[in-house]
């Protein structure tokens, strides 16, 4: 059972850095929009967040079922 | 200018994310954490990123992100050629458009998707500014649509009272007469005061 929070709590961890880094790289456009930071915004960047959220859901979906709560 | 607000929305989300990071364990034993962490590490992100992407819609429309392509910066310069029959450098010296948004006033459509138009032809130009080989001349890709020009000038007094405009309103208002295609206003860019350095200093 502990072993399964941890491997809930570390899938929910990468989903937080996976988001962070797409802020990142949305924050590092904002100081100067050029098309190049532009496009690295919109098409690395947004991604990278939805990426994140996408693994945090499959996480808490995850416990959520091992918890039958689904 | 920086756009304050959305570098402080991001900042503000990078750092819920990091308290949200070493706090995921605790969080995550009770309901109220697990909706903290569903707020700080979905909604938060997802929201800051919906405005930082709009934010670059909006920048994306402005005269300093147009020249920023140095095959661009010629085209910007001939908003100060100092001939008054240019329309580019008449628009801009007059302040007939926005100066922030020069380029983009006169090269969006103005119908239903024609910004979503004149985005897709942005990203164009970014493939072929890094990917592909950019012409020697650059030129549109359709003519000039006078309906653009109408836009603004449709029923302006000066327009409609002009002399030359007055037999021909009907034809310039469906279209069959277009601004440049009819000859009376072709110059749009005067590259020729460009190259002969012939600018107009703005004051």
């Amino acid at each position: 059972m502990a072993s399964e929070v941890n491997v809930h709590v570390r899938s929910m961890r990468r989903a937080a850095v996976v988001a962070a880094l797409g802020l990142l790289v949305q924050l590092g456009g904002s100081f100067y929009w050029t098309p190049l930071t532009f496009i690295a915004s919109a098409a690395i960047g947004l991604p990278l967040v939805g990426i994140g959220a996408l693994l945090f859901l499959r996480a808490a979906f995850r416990i959520m079922k091992e918890r039958g709560a689904l | 200018m920086l756009p304050t607000l959305i570098i402080l929305a991001l900042l503000a989300g990078l750092a819920i994310l990091a308290l949200l990071f070493f706090g995921i364990e605790p969080l995550s034993q009770s309901r109220w954490g697990r909706i903290s962490l569903l707020i700080g590490i979905v909604a938060v992100p997802l929201l800051v990123s919906g405005g930082s992407l709009s934010t670059g819609f909006h920048q994306s429309s402005r005269t300093s992100f147009c020249l920023s392509c140095h095959e661009m910066q010629r085209y910007g310069m001939s908003l100060f050629a100092d001939n008054r029959a240019a329309l580019s450098a008449v628009h801009y010296q007059n302040r007939f458009v926005d100066r922030d948004s020069t380029c983009y006033s006169c090269h969006a459509d103005y119908a239903m998707f024609g910004d979503v138009k004149a985005k897709m032809n942005g990203l164009r130009h970014v493939w072929v500014h890094y990917f592909g080989k950019v012409p020697e001349k650059i030129s549109l890709y359709q003519p000039y649509a006078a309906a653009n020009c109408l836009h603004c000038h449709e029923d302006a007094r000066r327009f409609v009272e002009a002399p030359p405009h007055q037999p021909i309103l009907g034809s310039l208002y469906d279209g069959t007469t277009g601004c440049f295609a009819s000859g009376c206003h072709n110059v749009a860019h005067d590259m020729k005061a460009v190259d002969e350095h012939r600018l107009w200093q703005a004051k």
